[in-house]
């Protein structure tokens, strides 16, 4: 292709002569003069597939009309997309498509945005030579947790078939039996799930898949449509939020946005919008009274945190007070947050509230279009689809389209596409191709060394391109902007603070007064949760901004409600450096506050003054132009808590997996993905399972140093380190961070599937 | 000048001449109310929703009501039904349905939008009330009692496509014009009927 990219041949399209490269298809090369063909089964990630032949056009010399999506051009090519002839042929094909299509489109959810309308109502005829009942199927078909299937109206342009073969590389859905009797379903006959179903229903040209969560709740028209960013996860995919009385009733992915999401969304972007008006969320100022919160005004609230803060700073210095969280902040209120603190002195900043402890890739970082190039692609850490979904269809592309090589070091989960999956670092730089020119290291920003020694083993003379997938959607904007105990924004040098475990330490020490916590969740996904819970127990005032009662907002004295990312405005920094802006389409609910304007509160109490709107928009356009010059696993973002992975002789050592429909935050309280979210599993490999006598569905008890962990689902899995117990991130019914890191983990209780207890 | 006058007289003549005449003819007024006059066949008074004659409402919660609206009167929020509360044929029904009734101008192109014959102007007229709220009409006071529903529903015609769609005739007939038509007294019917409903 890269050969002929330059080669030009002419054709004629309805008289307009025009230039384009060598092998365009023929509805490709309509679209450079407008002239749009009607098309179903074509889609332009797809590729044609010459199903439905609503594309006719009149070529000059061939006889019978052909179909412009599969037609390649050809130099001196006549085309003719407007006729009599033309418009003849397509009125037959959409007479065909519609003998059994029902007339139901006043209750179907795609009416008014469906392409069998909007074609029917260009070039069909109006009446039909059908004088046979049309043929009945089934409706509302529940084809899995998201998507529900309409089997009357499907035109089986195979369009769900092919997106997931070729785009998702997991080839569920198939066209089951043949003729008048054909129908979409999933070759297993299981439910139709994997993280990327939702991209069907608006691949789907009619209304014959549509999601469960939409399912009659509106017509499009009604919808107030706002171009946004996602922030759940750090790919930072454009989409819009379609909202109707104050609503979010669904979200639609940004055709258009080839740089950062190809077009698509996964699940958890396009689903989890149903929690800003759960009825759990909090939404007024919370501040602990013994053990029980007490709801206080605002005013009250800032004065009391104002208050903390200034007896902390005039009685034992700026040194005990600390601030962690940003990741889940826009980069302007992770400016203002770093730049309040330090104005007081205040260095004990860190967005690191998790495993992760580097977000910014630094001097190598790649863009998505490069890695989508990369000839070999190495995967250390967390799955990036299970950290960043969207990122990951990039790699499959890699792999499905240009051949690229996968490298797996130590994966927790199966690869859709063909990889090379390896146990250790010095493996993975073995495995890679002498020919691999340029190289894509993704890595989860968890195990500095690892990644180290990864670099150090890669091949000299290649280009390397640098990834890296966060837990939080505005992890690398909060380390920009100056989140952090050794960077100011930009990445300038700062006075150096405490980072997040010294903090902890302090703070169980009893050493720090003030700990506020912003759209963070250490005691959930902090790797030592026992020292998150003491630290947190042992702090005189700890504030924590958030929606909902998490299990760090359960520890804290004060509790703020904030603003979600649907109800504020603000710049957010993508994984791969874009900065995207969050625009608001959701009023938030009375008394809840943006953490801006907490933080804006916060500072009037303190007379602190802080920088204009514009002054602060230039400063977070400064910082995330600075190109740090640093690289992946960088001393400067390495902490103390380095644990080494040795496997116990006795007991079993946990390894945390990422999920991305877990937490207990915004993705607990959302009805709409209840079904999606991940159980309390604990993964065993078939080694373990033979030494306790487990096996996958039977429910364990765990134990380590005093603490416990009940009833958790086994699920034995080949492909996982013996002595090795994997649990998922972020769910509050078994939190992985339960033990000390390190701790070896003893089984204490086995239920079998029976629900008999036995003594391990 | 007085020539002037003489034809001024005649002038005043002429036009009290009209109203003397009309003196002996029949009052065109009526002692409203207690006294009602004949509506229009097609005069377009207060909406109603109707049923099918098992019960189940007509309205499927499409919103093209809402949609040809001109004055913006009509919300419709739709659902899903449930199987075991089926409350139209179909998989559609409107959870919520509004109209409000002092932005309404009465044209009737809803009842032109609608493809079930489930919103219909009646000749029902007397609407006044003490309060801007009460005049936005749900579905507790638009939807006709069930008995009093007409039509077969499509789920008993082949492949669930109704036979009369828009063809709104068949519904109107329900009220007999020439029989004549006492609003007042069919807002009563209506409101025994709720209360039956609700004891």
């Amino acid at each position: 292709m890269a050969d002929n990219a330059a080669e030009l041949v002419s054709l004629t399209i309805d008289g307009v002569p025009l230039k384009v490269p060598k092998g365009t298809l023929l509805v490709e090369a309509a679209k450079q003069i407008k002239q749009e063909i009607p098309v179903y089964c074509y889609h332009t990630k797809l590729g044609p597939a010459g199903l439905c032949r609503v594309c006719l056009v009149e070529i000059e010399g061939t006889p019978k009309l052909q179909i412009a999506c599969n037609t390649p051009v050809a130099d001196g090519m006549v085309v003719r997309t407007q006729n009599a002839k033309v418009d003849a042929g397509r009125a037959m094909i959409l007479e065909l498509l519609l003998v059994n299509h029902p007339l139901d489109c006043p209750v179907c959810d795609k009416g008014g945005e469906c392409d069998l309308q909007d074609y029917a109502m260009a070039y069909a005829r109006g009446t039909s030579d059908l004088a046979d009942p049309k043929t009945s199927k089934p409706k509302g078909v529940d084809l899995g947790p998201t998507i529900v299937l309409d089997e009357e109206r499907c035109v089986v342009c195979q369009r769900c078939v092919r997106f997931d073969d070729i785009i998702v590389g997991d080839p569920q859905l198939v066209l089951k039996d043949r003729g008048v009797r054909d129908m979409i379903a999933t070759a297993s006959g299981d439910p139709y799930r994997h993280n990327f179903t939702g991209n069907v229903t608006e691949l789907c040209p009619v209304g014959a898949l549509t999601s469960k969560t939409y399912r009659f709740k509106s017509r499009p028209w009604d919808l107030d449509r706002t171009q946004t960013t996602c922030t759940q996860c750090s790919v930072g995919c454009q989409m819009f939020s379609d909202v109707r009385f104050g609503v979010p009733l669904r979200t639609m992915s940004v055709e258009h946005d080839d740089a950062i999401s190809d077009g698509w969304l996964c699940d958890r972007g396009r689903y989890n919008i149903g929690f800003y008006d759960a009825k759990e969320r909090i939404t007024q100022p919370l501040y602990k009274r013994g053990d029980t919160f007490m709801q206080i005004s605002w005013d009250d609230a800032f004065a009391l945190w104002a208050r903390a803060i200034t007896d902390a700073i005039h009685l034992s210095g700026p040194q005990s007070v600390g601030t962690i969280g940003g990741g889940r902040l826009t980069n302007e209120e992770a400016y203002v947050a770093q730049y309040l603190f330090r104005a007081l002195g205040v260095n004990n900043l860190d967005w690191r509230a998790g495993r992760q402890r580097q977000a910014t890739p630094g001097s190598r970082g790649g863009t998505l279009a490069d890695l989508e190039r990369a000839n070999a692609i190495v995967v250390l850490g967390d799955s990036p689809a299970d950290r960043a979904p969207v990122l990951d269809l990039r790699i499959r592309k890699a792999v499905k389209r240009a051949n690229a090589t996968l490298v797996r070091v130590a994966p927790l989960d199966v690869s859709p596409v063909p990889s090379i999956d390896v146990v250790d670092v010095a493996q993975a730089a073995a495995a890679l191709p002498a020919t691999a020119s340029s190289i894509a290291v993704v890595w989860d920003g968890i195990d500095a060394a690892a990644v180290e020694r990864l670099l150090d083993a890669l091949p000299e003379n290649v280009t390397v391109r640098t990834y890296i997938t966060s837990e939080q959607g505005n992890a690398r904007g909060a380390e920009t902007m100056g989140m952090h105990p050794r960077f100011a924004p930009g990445f300038a040098a700062a006075e150096n603070g405490l980072d997040t475990e010294a903090m902890l330490a302090a703070a169980s020490d009893g050493a720090l007064a003030v700990l506020s916590i912003f759209g963070a969740n250490p005691a959930l996904r902090h790797p030592n949760g026992p020292l998150v819970r003491a630290a947190l127990a042992k702090t005189p005032f700890v504030v924590v901004s958030e929606l909902f009662m998490t299990e760090s907002a359960k520890l804290a004295t004060l509790v703020l409600p904030a603003k979600g990312a649907f109800e504020k405005n603000g710049t957010t920094l993508n994984a791969t450096g874009d900065a995207l802006p969050v625009n608001a389409s959701l009023q938030a609910p009375e008394g809840v506050l943006s953490d801006l304007e907490m933080l804006v509160g916060l500072a009037e109490q303190l007379g602190v003054n802080l920088p204009a709107q514009e002054a602060v928009h230039a400063a977070v356009i400064e910082a995330i132009a600075q190109a740090p010059a640093f690289d992946l696993g960088d001393h400067a973002f390495r902490t103390r808590a380095a644990q080494a992975a040795t496997i116990p002789a006795d007991g079993l050592r946990v390894a945390v997996h990422s999920n991305v429909f877990a937490g207990d935050g915004t993705s607990a309280h959302d009805e709409r993905i209840v079904a999606l979210r991940p159980l309390a599993e604990a993964l065993l490999s078939t080694d373990d399972a033979k030494v306790y006598g487990v096996s996958s569905g039977d429910r364990i008890d765990l134990e380590a140093g005093g603490l416990t962990l009940h009833n958790l689902s086994v699920a034995v899995r080949a492909g996982i380190a013996r002595g090795t117990l994997v649990l998922v991130d972020g769910l509050a019914t078994a939190p992985a961070n339960s033990f000390a890191p390190g701790a070896v983990v003893r089984v204490v209780h086995v239920r079998k599937g029976d629900s008999t207890l036995v003594e391990a | 000048m007085m020539r002037k006058r003489l034809y001024n007289i005649g002038a005043i003549l002429q036009g009290l001449g009209i109203t003397f005449k009309f003196m002996f003819r029949r009052q065109p007024t009526v002692p409203y109310p207690s006294v009602m006059k004949q509506h229009a066949p097609r005069f377009h008074g207060l909406h109603e929703l109707r049923r099918y004659a098992d019960g189940k409402e007509r309205c499927i919660g499409c919103e093209l009501c809402s949609s040809a609206c001109p004055a913006n009167a009509i919300t419709v929020i739709g659902a899903e039904n449930a199987p075991e509360d089926r409350r139209s044929p179909g998989e559609r029904y409107a959870a919520r349905y509004e109209i409000d009734e002092l932005r309404c101008i009465f044209c009737g192109l809803c009842e032109e939008a609608c493809p079930t014959d489930a919103i219909v102007l009646t000749p029902r007229f007397e609407m006044s009330d003490y309060r801007r709220g009460s005049f936005i009409y749900s579905k507790d006071r638009l939807l006709v009692p069930p008995e009093a529903g007409v039509g077969t529903p499509p789920d008993e015609r082949p492949n669930g496509i109704p036979a009369d769609l828009g063809r709104v005739a068949e519904v109107k007939s329900t009220v007999d014009i020439a029989a004549g038509y006492s609003a007042t007294n069919r807002g009563e019917v209506l409101k025994t009927h709720r209360r039956g409903l609700a004891g």
